[in-house]
């Protein structure tokens, strides 16, 4: 099975992958970065995903459970003993527990597979049979309900993408914002939004300021909105005229002055 | 040779005088769509426009000037971009003597500007009235920039609409001096 992600859509492949319940490698190829997903029988059991390469080092880490430094020492080690034999050791040191390893990399499947998911192009193929290697943790995960929440979320950014169609306009706070200030509960991302908001910056240098994908900006963007806390303004710039243009409009408003003067009072 | 036309829109909240503004200056009779009010809410007066009020002033052969005076009632303001495109500049008129709409008005102040860059002034309407607001007073209650004329006006009087008119032009003559 091969294609391109252009002609069916990251969510069609799992669909396919999840009824016919195969078991399997998916290999996706991008210009920017390479993905693996494996399945058995139907269902997510490894992920890869550029630099979150699936590894117990990596995922550790982006769980935020090791440092930098500890996932580089435990990488190596990793090499010679393998995931599963460095997860049982970390384990028998009192490192982490066997439910913080799995609840680290459901996470981290999770992640990865809604970043595959909103990709729009890319080369795939399918392998049947091929599985990551022995070496390796594989913690199974029902394709269904991932199914379900990735068409949910996309489905909430085509809402957004007709809400906030340009991201070249501004917003303000509004004036009378219906929520009581008391109670208010904003995550990371929206204190660092709101921290960007001023008339001069428009939602897309908010987002290049807080480093967020123009996804990411339509979220908090709407979720501020839906909390009636801002507003979207748009500002347009003025078309430059040209001398002529400009020649003919000071001649147009002149005349419109002069008749204005001279207008007799009643 | 083909007249040339140009428009000017006067917009403001509910009750703020753009039908008695435009028809102050109109050579025709305000084409007016006036509808009885439903609202027990805004029953300050008996009709209000729901499309838009609208005069003509003839300068000469080929060019005539249309002046779009935009609904009030918020639940109209679908009408206000289709009117707020081409226009030369706008007027936003408040009522001087209603601070409970001067919210209201900065808030269509905004909306207009977001509409179109072009130059604007805020009319100051029934300066008559013994309990308007004095014009300073209004600056700040609308938070108007520094550069931003604000006029006094009585919509009735045609003089005091014609220099609020004559003001908005020498606007759009000064911002074009200064490209």
């Amino acid at each position: 099975m091969r294609g391109n992600l252009k002609d069916f859509s990251p969510t069609q492949i799992l669909n396919l992958v999840s009824l016919a319940k195969k078991t399997g490698m998916l290999a996706i190829d991008r210009k920017d970065v390479k993905a693996n997903l494996a399945f058995k029988e139907g269902k997510l059991v490894f992920v890869a995903v550029g630099d979150a390469d699936g590894t117990l080092a990596s995922v550790l880490q982006r769980s935020g459970r090791i440092t930098k430094e500890q996932a580089a020492a435990l990488a190596k080690r990793a090499q010679q003993t393998g995931d599963k034999q460095l997860g049982l050791l970390l384990i028998q040191k009192g490192y982490v527990s066997q439910a913080e390893i799995i609840q680290s990399i459901k996470k981290h499947a999770l992640a990865a597979v809604n970043q595959f998911a909103a990709w729009k192009e890319g080369l795939f193929s399918f392998e049947p049979g091929q599985q990551p290697g022995d070496e390796r943790i594989t913690v199974p995960l029902d394709l269904e309900n991932i199914i379900v929440q990735i068409a949910r979320v996309q489905k909430l950014d085509e809402q957004l993408e007709e809400e906030i169609p340009s991201l070249d306009i501004h917003l303000k706070f509004t004036e009378r914002p219906q929520v009581k200030m008391k109670e208010l509960q904003l995550n990371k991302d929206e204190w660092r939004v709101i921290n960007f908001i001023k008339p001069e910056n428009t939602i897309r240098m908010i987002a290049k300021s807080c480093n967020m994908s123009d996804k990411q900006i339509r979220r908090v963007v709407g979720s501020l909105r839906e909390a009636g806390l801002v507003e979207l303004v748009q500002i347009r710039k003025r078309e430059k005229l040209s001398d002529e243009e400009k020649s003919k409009k000071v001649a147009l408003v002149s005349r419109l002055i002069n008749h204005f003067q001279s207008m007799p009072a009643d | 040779m083909q007249t040339q036309t140009v428009k000017m829109v006067i917009t403001g909240p509910f009750n703020s005088g753009k039908t008695q503004f435009v028809g102050a200056i109109s050579e025709i009779d305000v084409v007016a769509t006036e509808r009885k009010i439903s609202s027990e809410a805004e029953r300050v007066k008996d009709q209000t426009t729901v499309a838009m009020d609208f005069g003509r002033i003839t300068v000469d052969d080929d060019l005539v000037l249309y002046l779009f005076g935009t609904p009030g009632q918020r639940r109209f303001d679908f009408m206000w971009e289709i009117l707020a495109e081409g226009m030369l500049g706008f007027v936003v008129l408040v009522d001087s003597a209603r601070p409970e709409t001067f919210r209201e008005a900065r808030q269509i102040l905004e909306t207009f500007r977001a509409y179109a860059p072009t130059p604007y002034v805020v009319a100051a309407n029934k300066q008559d009235m013994e309990d308007a607001w004095a014009l300073d007073d209004l600056r700040i209650a609308l938070k108007l920039e520094e550069g931003v004329k604000m006029l006094p006006c009585v919509a009735k009087e045609k003089e005091t609409v014609k220099n609020v008119l004559l003001e908005l032009l020498y606007s759009i003559l000064e911002e074009m001096e200064e490209e």
